[in-house]
This record gives C-alpha cells, sequence and structure tokens, in this order.
C-alpha cells in the first residue's frame, strides 16, 4: 500500500473545499473583529471557536484516513478468501476466518501508520487537538474562573514554576554549604 | 462465501458461548489481584520518587548492589508483576543486593522537572543513599526502557560511582525509522503538547502505545484470552487454570493502564533532544550545561534487546555499544518482544538467568 500517494486523495480534496467554503463565508463573520465592552472576552471566544473548527477538520480528515485503511484492509480479507476458495483451502471455521482477517488487517494497518503521510496527519490532528484544548482553558479562565475570583491553572503554573525554582536555589544552598564544611 | 462447515459451525459457536459465559462468571468472581509482591522497604524518598530495598534472599548477598531504573511511563512494578514472573526474584534468589526506583505519579507541581532534574538529581540521590547504605563505592545500574536512556547519561556523567551498567530495550539512537514511534515522534510538536497539558496525560501516551498495534492490542489480546479459558468441566483443576489465567490477565491489563502522567519539560526534552535530534547518540546531550559524551562509559556494559520489539527496535539500541569506551561489553538479543522481556516465558528462562550470570560475574565476591 502506497500511502505516500494520492489513495486518499479524495478525502483531501472534500476537506479542502469544505474548509475553504467556510473560510469564504461563516469564517469571515467569525474573524470580524469585535467591538465594545465585551470585545476581550468575545475574542477569546472567538479564537476557541476557530480552534474548534481546525480540531473537528484535522479529526474528520483523520477518521476519513482511517477508513481508507479499513477500507483497503477489507478489500484485501476478501480477495485472500477468494484466492483460498479457489485454492480449495479457505477456512473452515469462525476462527480461521478471524485468524484470517486479523493477520490482513493487521499487516495492512502497519503500513498505513508506518507512513509518512500517517505521521503528518498525526501530527497534525495532535497540534490542532492541543491549541484547542490550550484555547478552551484561556477562555474558561478569563471568561469564568476570574470573574468567579477562583485560581487559575496559569497561576497555579506560575506558583509551581516558582517552587521548582526555589527548591533548586535551596539544593545549590545545601550543596555550597557541604563544600565549604569539607573545606573547613 | 467462504466454507464452514455446518455441524463445526454450530460446534464452535457452542464452545465460544460458553467460554464467554464462563469467563464472564470468572470475572463476576475475580478475586483481587497484587503485583510488586517481592518483599521490600522504601529507603529514601524524594518528592514523588521513593527507592525501594528489596530484602535479600541470601544471608550474604553479592557486594555490589544493583538498582534498576525504570521508565516514567508505566510503573515499574511490571519487572515484579508477580512471584513467577519476576525479574526482581530472579536477581534476589542469585544472590545480588537488588534497589529500585519508583518515580510516582507526577502531578501539576512536578511540570517543570527536566531530564537533568531526573539523572543528576534523583537518580543521583538514590545511588548515593544505596552507597550509604550498602557501604560500597560503586553501584551496577540496571535500567530498563527509558530508564536505560536515563541511566546511559547517569554513567555517562557519574563514572565514578558505576560498576557496571546493564541496559534492557533501552533507545539511544532515535534515528530509526523500523520503531512506529520513532516515525511519529519527529513529527510531534511537543511544545504544542506541553504548553497545552503542563504535565502531559499518561493516557495520551498510552493511546500511542496501543495505536502502534491496533488490532493485536484492543482485540486479538482478549480473544487469546477467551481462548484459554477451559470451558467444560467444573472440576477443581479446570477451576484453578481459569482463576490463574484470570489473575494473570488482570495483572498485565492493570500495567498497561496504570500509566503515570509525565513531567511537561522532561517530556519536551527527551522528544526535542532525543527522537527529534538524536544527540544522545551524537555525544551533543546537555544537561545542567554539561555534555553527555558517551565515551565516558568505561565500565562493564551489558545491552540486552528484543528482536521482535516494535516499541524499542534493536536499531535504536544496539549502537550504544559502538558509541561508548568500554572494553567489557556485551550484547545479548532475546527472540522475544518488548513486553516478553519482563513477563513472557522467556523473561524467567533465558532473559533473567543471563543478566543476572551477567552481573554477578561483575559483582565482587560474595563470600568476601
Amino acid at each position: 500500500m502506497n500511502m505516500e500517494s494520492s489513495d486518499l486523495q479524495a478525502s483531501h480534496d472534500f476537506f479542502e473545499h469544505w474548509l475553504k467554503a467556510y473560510e469564504a463565508t461563516c469564517g469571515r463573520i467569525i474573524d470580524m473583529p469585535i467591538l465594545g465592552p465585551s470585545r476581550e472576552g468575545a475574542d477569546k471566544l472567538r479564537k476557541n471557536f476557530e480552534a474548534t473548527i481546525n480540531m473537528h477538520a484535522a479529526w474528520a480528515q483523520s477518521l476519513a484516513n482511517y477508513q481508507s485503511a479499513f477500507m483497503e484492509a477489507s478489500q484485501k480479507t476478501q480477495e485472500e478468501v477468494e484466492k483460498r476458495i479457489a485454492g480449495g483451502v479457505s477456512p473452515s471455521s469462525y476462527k480461521g476466518y478471524y485468524d484470517l482477517w486479523m493477520e490482513t488487517y493487521s499487516k495492512t494497518f502497519k503500513e498505513f501508520l508506518k507512513s509518512r503521510f500517517f505521521a503528518s496527519d498525526l501530527a497534525r490532528l495532535t497540534s490542532n487537538s492541543m491549541d484547542f484544548q490550550k484555547s478552551s482553558r484561556v477562555l474558561i479562565e478569563e471568561n469564568f474562573l476570574r470573574p468567579a475570583n477562583l485560581p487559575t491553572r496559569t497561576e497555579l503554573d506560575d506558583l509551581s514554576k516558582e517552587v521548582y525554582l526555589l527548591k533548586k536555589q535551596v539544593k545549590e544552598l545545601v550543596r555550597g554549604q557541604g563544600k565549604s564544611a569539607t573545606r573547613k | 462465501m467462504f466454507r464452514i462447515v455446518t455441524t463445526m459451525e454450530f460446534t464452535e459457536l457452542i464452545e465460544n458461548n460458553k467460554k464467554a459465559m464462563r469467563m464472564l462468571d470468572l470475572l463476576l468472581k475475580a478475586p483481587e489481584i497484587s503485583v510488586g509482591m517481592t518483599p521490600s522497604e522504601v529507603v529514601y524518598t524524594q518528592d514523588d520518587m521513593r527507592l525501594l530495598h528489596y530484602i535479600p534472599v541470601v544471608k550474604k548477598p553479592y557486594p555490589v548492589p544493583v538498582l534498576i531504573v525504570y521508565a516514567l511511563v508505566n510503573r515499574y512494578y511490571i519487572l515484579d508483576l508477580q512471584p513467577d514472573k519476576s525479574v526482581v526474584k530472579k536477581l534476589l534468589d542469585d544472590g545480588l543486593d537488588v534497589y529500585i526506583i519508583d518515580w510516582g505519579y507526577p502531578s501539576g507541581i512536578d511540570r517543570y522537572l527536566t531530564i537533568d532534574d531526573y539523572v543528576n538529581e534523583y537518580i543521583d540521590n538514590a545511588v548515593e543513599k544505596i552507597r550509604e547504605l550498602s557501604g560500597a563505592e560503586k553501584v551496577s545500574l540496571f535500567g530498563v526502557c527509558q530508564g536505560g536512556t536515563f541511566s546511559v547519561m547517569y554513567s555517562s556523567l557519574h563514572p565514578e560511582k558505576i560498576q557496571n551498567l546493564a541496559t534492557m530495550v533501552t533507545p539511544v539512537d532515535f534515528d530509526t525509522d523500523e520503531g512506529l514511534l520513532h516515525v511519529w515522534a519527529k513529527s510531534l510538536d511537543a511544545d504544542r503538547i506541553v504548553d497545552a497539558y503542563g504535565i502531559v496525560p499518561g493516557n495520551l501516551l498510552n493511546t500511542g502505545f496501543l495505536l502502534t498495534d491496533p488490532f493485536r492490542v484492543l482485540i486479538d489480546k482478549y480473544v487469546i484470552f477467551l481462548e484459554k479459558i477451559e470451558s467444560n468441566g467444573d472440576d477443581e483443576d479446570s477451576g484453578r487454570k481459569n482463576e490463574e489465567a484470570v489473575k494473570n490477565f488482570l495483572r498485565m491489563e492493570k500495567w498497561i493502564f496504570d500509566s503515570p502522567d509525565q513531567a511537561g519539560e522532561m517530556y519536551r526534552q527527551f522528544i526535542k533532544d532525543c527522537y527529534q535530534k538524536n544527540l544522545l547518540i551524537k555525544n551533543e546531550m546537555m544537561l545542567d550545561g554539561k555534555r553527555v559524551d558517551l565515551k565516558n562509559i568505561t565500565m562493564p556494559l551489558l545491552n540486552v534487546m528484543g528482536e521482535y520489539d516494535h516499541l524499542v527496535p534493536i536499531a535504536a539500541s544496539k549502537p550504544l555499544n559502538d558509541a561508548v569506551a568500554s572494553t567489557d561489553k556485551e550484547v545479548m538479543v532475546f527472540p522475544t518482544g518488548h513486553i516478553g522481556m519482563f513477563v513472557g516465558g522467556k523473561s524467567q528462562r533465558d532473559v533473567c538467568p543471563k543478566i543476572s550470570s551477567w552481573l554477578r560475574a561483575r559483582s565482587g565476591d560474595q563470600n568476601s
């Protein structure tokens, strides 16, 4: 199976068209600058919406790619069964068929998962999911936690960093004391 | 359509149904499972990390203690999963004095820990504690998987404290396309992951491991488990075999899905410096301003790997032997996979005895 080639072009093209159409219509409204007192909060909401769209687009594309690999694996299984029937050695039990199915699917997916195409698709999906995760956090912190006077993850991270750096300093000081005690 | 003989078809269906019902029944009555049962005591703690000392089973263990360093991903007790599948027990039975690091479960406050902290703080403090407790000048480091990578770094930076270095399924040369993790990691944006999560969820990494062979680990594993269940006979022997099969399976299930989260900065550095820039094997890895030069490794080296390891392929481990300056160095390749190294039949039969024998030959005189 050559995952680098145009096997999955149709699904790519579909999502490219969908994204272009979205960007030319609804996407333009979403991108419009927000005016007024609620501008900052609404702007974060807009960015989160954009991250959501990107994540779903990447997710949908990944699903389409998996679907293509499933289709290919099913086709190969069917071909193998036909070949075996023609040779008079078709599976004679459900287990025999299962073993054939497992072997063919595992092999086909191994090729698919090993392709550079899959690696870049996985990286894109992960990155888009992370952007969504980060943007959701910002949105929740700014629009809900801060107004409610509750601690945020960003503040906790700042504290964690402070503690980490202080611990390092303490260790260095203790080490320094040990060294000077040894010298004495 | 494929050919299935009708009578066989029904027999097979009935048999499978009986097994499924029996399995359901066994799971409903599933006994409590225990892991890591070899007696030990906690001799040192620092933050989430604990240093365990296994109670020696011989009067006079070998004078050079062994420190096992496991990966941060998943838990150390895979090396002591159950008494008849325990690397730790085998080493103890052979008279070695064994310690292990339990990394614990990092939480939000640990997100800024770097590889330097793990290597030059936690491992170093564990080594110091062992030297203090045992009176030994040097210890043997036995690093497993990512723990092996850290052990290699440590041995390069603190060679004066290490008597022997044994590595098992340890990646050091990350620039290979033989393992899927190596292929995927090259394109991964670690900055985005760490910036989004801080502490990288263990489940996220586990999804990646499951994806390396999805049909085998998400479907076939359970089918094989079902096949092991004896559906016929309610006699004591069948009942005992079934109970053992369930317990063994549940222990592995527990271990596989017991995935600690990862300190973000460590993860970022491991992906970028190791998987993407491959700095370690090039002697360009920097920890706390110090270069990790593999030529500093002059102590005896044993490098153990699995022929069918799909997570750490041989190509990622083997180059270590050429990169170090040790004269006493050995490669052992066993016909098994990554997990099979610790818990498979070959582990107890072939892998453990050979590692133990190698360590014992270099751990001083037991009777001295």
